[in-house]
């Protein structure tokens, strides 16, 4: 192996998520399961640090990679953008991390948790990896930004092709693309693919996607039982841990506690005025900020139909790979992100808003997601048609210097505002 | 000699195509007489199965120059390139409320985007996307052609009747005579003292996809002729290549060549990335030789690894002696944008500097822009002497 280790940034990440952990822990008010959040991120992120020192293969990879084969496999995952936002989140960082993508000719276009990858590879605040691995699920900045990781790194890199359409030529392409990625990962890992892991693996997935299922019925209850911007660490477990035992244990915790707060007929804010529908992610570095906010105004986010609404379907354990990458297909963000804008991805974003009671809608307007942001017009249209109000935010999930806090908090107070003539 | 003012009639008529476009007369006449006529998007979507079907495949482009795109921003939003916001505008206000059909490729975000709210708001009779991988591999080319198979049989249904083997091989033949033409064009460039200038080669590259090819071939033959005996020859303080984002505005082009900057290539999926590949049958099926040239074709960044890509434009530095490359990127076009700093630090290293330039659909260059080539081409002068 020829990772080596830069102590000072994971180990403040994982000092940061220790004692992120800690403090939950102290305090009863707070749930079990955020405390089992932070001891994820905690042992994900010591994995990192400590793959050079186990003689494991270390893997840097982008967003929503199929990382069961990592897994299967004994290879330790390190997932880019989750590092480069966690970094800016927690270490506050993003300023230098966005000056050292510019500095390597980034344009300032190019989405900044894509910018701050090059930066973190560039200041090399983190551990070397000894494989890069990225796929165009789910833009053309994941596409796009594997090559510049592999320079920057000097590591040995795969690229995973991911088709546009679920037909079964294309199914049956990226379960080829999956196969040579074992192949690729054989070859520099020195270890072979345990079939039998990965499709216990899979079962697991199987199970998660259950109770994945199991929370957003639950919020679909009146007050809503989960707390805002909680849908982040939901997308964490499954970023972090897919079909591992730590999403399970977490997801399980959470769900139990949902269940027992809806039969107590309690909600997260309490009184709950406003019911949303959150449609992108808000900016990481005001997570406290706007926590604060909606729980003054009494608002929640209800349903997430970009992020937290999986396609229907189930997995088969007796074919591991090809579960893999039919879960790919299944997660909600190649829905409404990746794949054609159907109209039957709209009638879900509709239905949703009526499943979930919501009384308005925020969209995220993230400068950086092309993609996304192109939708922003044909979302409002779709939830205008049921009277379901729609604010847009222009922001940056990770450079604060968009827009202030006072700005989106002003904007934000004007829609409250607005729902409650309503 | 260096008489630049020599006359090309036939240029004149390739301006004029591109002058009345997207309703050029030639079309107009050719739907009146009941010809179906189909937009296409990206270099990926092969014409020649359109052309085989009997239709006229013509290219969706954007305004010919920067304009205000209050629709384009509304409906995809600011942070989509201009060209797609540009395209879509034209579409929204009818200025392709001819086309029977459009078809494009899952190419980048920008163009999948695009199709998406077309198909949404502008209502066009028969639409088809194509899922292009971004290797070149085997299964690659499979995939791709399974794609290329599903959309002629699509086009089927919805004509009724059967493209032909011969009708591809046909079209095959058109279209790659056209290559062969403009590569003909192409190689005039390479001289010290080319007989025509880059802004006028994107004339007759913009009028290529907006007119019957069979005409263009006519026409682009007719325009050889005349470039042979018009003993036209335009000297340069250097000679320049043009890489990035879909550019096809002749302007811009003019005024990098108003400042003694000659662009005598270009790496453009307008202009060389669209025409220089041939179809090779080769014992294959037309549509397989079909698929294997546009999945191979001279790459758009979008393919990865990109080395295929950076080797072609070294390549072309060598072949057209460039001494200096100007990178136009659309703002929000990423994966140019993502290239950039490798292929500089590549050229750099074979002694070609590269100026790169943010630019919007349709700019003609002028303002800061033209202060920054202003600026290059003396540099790029300095550095030769």
């Amino acid at each position: 192996m020829t990772t080596t280790e830069n102590k000072n940034e994971v180990d403040l990440l994982i000092r940061s998520f220790r004692l992120m952990a800690r403090m939950s822990r102290a305090r009863p008010t707070v749930r079990s399961s955020e405390t089992l959040y932070y001891q994820m991120l905690s042992e994900y992120y010591t994995r990192i640090r400590n793959a050079n020192k186990d003689g494991k293969l270390l893997a840097a990879h982008t967003v929503f990679f199929p990382t069961e084969i990592l897994y299967a496999m004994d290879i330790v995952p390190m997932h880019t953008e989750m590092t480069t936002w966690l970094t800016a989140l927690f270490l506050r960082e993003q300023a230098e991390l966005l000056a050292k993508g510019a500095e390597l000719g980034l344009a300032p276009e190019i989405c900044s948790p894509h910018r701050g990858v090059a930066g973190i590879f560039g200041l090399g605040i983190i551990p070397h990896p000894d494989v890069v691995l990225w796929s165009n699920l789910i833009c053309d900045n994941t596409a796009k930004s594997g090559e510049l990781m592999m320079k920057l790194s000097h590591s040995p890199g795969f690229f995973l092709d991911n088709p546009f359409q679920n037909s079964l030529g294309e199914m049956n392409y990226l379960v080829g693309e999956l196969q040579d990625m074992v192949y690729f990962l054989e070859e520099r890992s020195g270890r072979k693919m345990d079939w039998n892991k990965l499709s216990e693996i899979v079962a697991r997935t199987n199970l998660e996607m259950e109770i994945y299922r199991e929370i957003c019925e639950l919020r679909k209850a009146v007050p809503s039982p989960m707390s805002n911007q909680s849908y982040l660490e939901l997308l964490s477990a499954d970023y972090m841990f897919p079909g591992q035992p730590e999403a399970i244990q977490y997801l399980t915790q959470l769900r139990d506690e949902l269940k027992l707060m809806v039969q107590q007929g309690k909600g997260s804010v309490s009184p709950e005025h406003f019911r949303l529908m959150t449609l992108f992610i808000p900016p990481m570095y005001l997570t406290s900020y706007l926590d604060k906010l909606f729980d003054a105004r009494g608002a929640v986010s209800a349903v997430e139909p970009l992020f937290t609404q999986w396609s229907e379907g189930k997995l088969d354990p007796a074919k591991p790979l090809e579960s893999v990458a039919m879960k790919s297909f299944l997660i909600p963000e190649r829905r409404s992100m990746y794949g054609p804008l159907s109209g039957q991805a709209l009638q879900d974003i509709s239905n949703a808003a009526k499943q979930y009671k919501v009384d308005g809608a925020i969209y995220w307007a993230f400068i950086g997601c092309r993609h996304t942001c192109a939708t922003i017009k044909v979302i409002k249209e779709t939830l205008n048609e049921i009277d379901v109000p729609m604010l847009t935010v222009d922001c940056d999930i990770v450079d604060p210097t968009i827009n202030s806090e006072e700005e989106i908090g002003d904007k934000l107070a004007q829609f409250f505002e607005m729902l409650e003539d309503r | 000699m260096n008489n630049i003012k020599s006359k090309l009639p036939t240029l004149d008529r390739f301006r004029m195509v591109n002058r009345t476009f997207p309703k050029t007369p030639e079309i107009m006449e050719l739907k009146r007489r009941g010809k179906k006529v189909f937009g296409w998007l990206c270099t990926y979507v092969p014409e020649e199965i359109i052309h085989a079907a009997g239709i006229l495949p013509v290219r969706v482009t954007g305004y010919s120059q920067e304009e205000e795109l209050e629709d384009g921003n509304a409906y995809l939003y600011i942070n989509n390139c201009s060209f797609s916001r540009s395209c879509l505008q034209m579409g929204l206000r009818g200025e392709y409320e001819h086309l029977d059909g459009l078809v494009a490729g899952s190419t980048c975000d920008g163009a999948r985007r695009l199709f998406d709210l077309w198909v949404h708001y502008i209502k066009t009779p028969f639409y088809h996307i194509l899922t292009v991988p971004r290797k070149y591999t085997e299964p690659a080319h499979s995939l791709y052609y399974e794609q290329i198979t599903n959309f002629k049989k699509h086009l089927e249904e919805y004509l009724d009747f059967e493209i032909t083997d011969t009708k591809l091989v046909q079209s095959i033949q058109v279209y790659n005579e056209s290559r062969e033409l403009l590569k003909r064009l192409y190689e005039l460039r390479k001289l010290d003292r080319p007989p025509i200038t880059g802004a006028e080669t994107m004339e007759i590259l913009n009028a290529s996809f907006r007119m019957p090819k069979e005409i263009f071939n006519q026409y682009l033959h007719q325009l050889l002729m005349e470039i042979n005996v018009s003993g036209r020859e335009y000297p340069s303080r250097v000679r320049l290549m043009v890489t990035g984002s879909v550019m096809n505005n002749p302007e811009f082009i003019h005024s990098i060549e108003e400042l003694g900057g000659l662009v005598v290539t270009d790496e453009l999926c307008t202009s060389t990335r669209y025409w220089s590949d041939p179809v090779v049958l080769d014992g294959r099926s037309p549509l397989e030789a079909i698929s294997r040239r546009y999945l191979s074709n001279f790459p758009c960044a979008r393919m990865v690894p990109s080395d295929g890509r950076f080797e072609r434009i070294l390549q072309l530095a060598r072949e057209y002696h460039v001494d200096g490359v100007i990178s136009q990127i659309i703002r929000y076009c990423v994966p140019y944008a993502h290239d950039l700093p490798l292929i500089t630090e590549k050229l750099e290293q074979i002694g070609v500097p590269t100026l790169a330039l943010d630019v919007e659909y349709g700019t003609s260059g002028s303002g800061q822009i033209r202060t920054r080539v202003q600026a290059f081409v003396e540099m790029v002068e300095t550095r030769k002497k």
